[in-house]
């Protein structure tokens, strides 16, 4: 009797002991009740603060959803652009919901879903400097985030026109705004959503959009280590009941709402 | 562990941090020169008899000696900006350090000042010399052997500080081409340790061509 409880414990042991090896975030993730996302907050409307201080935005509503089809808590880890990867492998977030652009070099690093947003960009500059689309940048004092989508495309730009225009990369798009508000630099190219909501917000005087940048789509997907195929897979399929759901068009006309949702697919190949 | 080095795309990228790197070496050079010029001024204003200027000199010490760095740096490319006075990365970067370095080298140079007997200077006034000549020709060159390893200790330290060029929007200086390399491609650990081991190498490059330069100038 003795013998077989030892034999049943030790065996209960094992098995216990060999079951967190097999575990893979997503489990990891569920079994510890809490989804930590990193989002970017001085991105609005995709991440921004309240009055109160709060988190809110496009991402931090999708990681809430995520949390709850996990059945756990949701915790918004405030991250800036260049801390999402060292978040992630430093195991300080499981997943990164931060308009992520999904560029090949980057996937060497992290594993990236499926798209989960689309973004356009535009022109950003200040009343009076005579700046009414693209072309007339040339020759202008340009900035934006350092490494961003639009900022590698902004910099090719600048070095082919010369002749004066130059280009600075800023940490935070905070900065980037600060800067084109106090004339340190004439003109940006942001997002169309982030542009509107910086617009229509007031906080810095005399912005203006100054037309479209005839840049590609900037497809964002969501982040996490690039060997959490379960994971990754989760979040695939998430991401597809996000639209079927109409929960994607609900979140696109609660925080942007300039009519249509952009088109996640892009015709003629899969992914 | 869940990630793998990969060096050989970031070895590719050595010669762009190299590059960056004397961007940082011309800024905490210039910062070093224009510090030594304005920290004389400050050393020998903070004991002025003039009101103004004693007051100037001190809250310039002391503003940037209790101050962090990244705010003084900070100031003169927002603050100033804010005011309508629009000075480029480089330059806010330069200014900023600049003030910080004058600061820190008022008080090293007030402290040598101090260790020069008094006596020196009365005796070289009364080899006939007038107040300026003798505090530089007599005063000068002994508080400098005083003051020479403080200073070394100086330049290692803009260099590192030039690193918070970015937060202005340098991205032309080892941390800014780093930082541009990491959100490009994501490697962040790779290109940080190559960047810690360059700024390392930077640091002891400044120290030892100190040693050369201490010994050609000092020996007797």
């Amino acid at each position: 009797m003795f013998k077989g409880f030892g034999i049943l414990a030790a065996a209960t042991l094992t098995l216990a002991a060999a079951l967190p090896a097999q575990a893979d975030k997503l489990d990891d993730i569920i079994a510890s009740g809490t989804l930590r996302c990193a989002v970017v907050l001085d991105f609005p409307p995709m991440g921004s603060r309240d009055a109160n201080n709060e988190p809110i935005g496009f991402d931090v509503d999708y990681c809430n959803d995520l949390a709850k089809v996990l059945g756990v808590k949701a915790e918004i880890v405030e991250t800036p652009f260049p801390d999402r990867i060292p978040a992630l492998i430093s195991g300080r977030v499981d997943v990164g919901v931060a308009s992520t652009s999904d560029t090949l070099e980057r996937a060497k690093t992290a594993g990236f879903t499926i798209p989960y947003f689309a973004f356009k960009m535009v022109v950003l500059t200040k009343d009076g400097l005579g700046i009414k689309d693209y072309a007339d940048l040339k020759g202008k004092k340009t900035g934006s985030v350092s490494g961003t989508f639009e900022a590698l495309a902004l910099e090719k730009d600048v070095k082919k026109w010369g002749d004066g225009t130059t280009f600075n990369g800023y940490q935070t798009q905070a900065d980037v705004f600060l800067a084109l508000s106090q004339g340190q630099i004439d003109a940006t190219v942001v997002t169309s959503t982030v542009a509107a909501a910086i617009v229509k917000d007031g906080k810095y005087k005399g912005l203006m959009m100054g037309g479209d940048a005839p840049y590609d789509i900037d497809y964002v997907a969501l982040i996490a280590l690039r060997n959490e195929q379960g994971l990754i897979n989760y979040l695939n399929l998430f991401i597809n009941q996000q639209v079927r759901t109409g929960r994607y068009k609900a979140l696109y006309d609660k925080w942007i709402g300039l009519g249509e949702a952009p088109d996640l697919t892009i015709a003629g190949v899969y992914r | 562990m869940n990630y793998t080095f990969h060096w050989l795309p970031a070895f590719r990228a050595v010669p762009d941090m190299l590059a960056g790197a004397l961007v940082t070496l011309e800024i905490a050079t210039l910062s070093m020169v224009l510090g030594v010029f304005f920290a004389i001024l400050l050393a020998v204003g903070s004991s002025s008899n003039y009101r103004a200027l004693r007051a100037v000199a001190i809250s310039w010490v002391e503003l940037a000696r209790n101050t962090p760095a990244l705010f003084q740096i900070y100031m003169a490319y927002f603050g100033l900006g804010s005011l309508g006075i629009h000075l480029d990365s480089f330059v806010a970067l330069l200014a900023g350090i600049t003030f910080n370095n004058a600061g820190y080298l008022a008080e090293t140079f007030r402290g040598g000042l101090r260790a020069v007997p008094p006596t020196q200077m009365r005796a070289a006034r009364s080899l006939g010399m007038g107040q300026i000549q003798a505090f530089r020709l007599v005063v000068m060159p002994q508080m400098f052997r005083i003051v020479f390893y403080p200073l070394t200790n100086q330049m290692v330290w803009a260099i590192l500080m030039t690193s918070l060029g970015v937060v202005v929007g340098l991205n032309d200086d080892l941390t800014g081409v780093t930082q541009e390399l990491n959100v490009r491609s994501f490697r962040t650990f790779e290109y940080f340790a190559m960047a810690a081991v360059i700024y390392y190498l930077l640091a002891k490059f400044v120290t030892a061509s100190a040693r050369l330069m201490e010994w050609r100038l000092f020996r007797y």
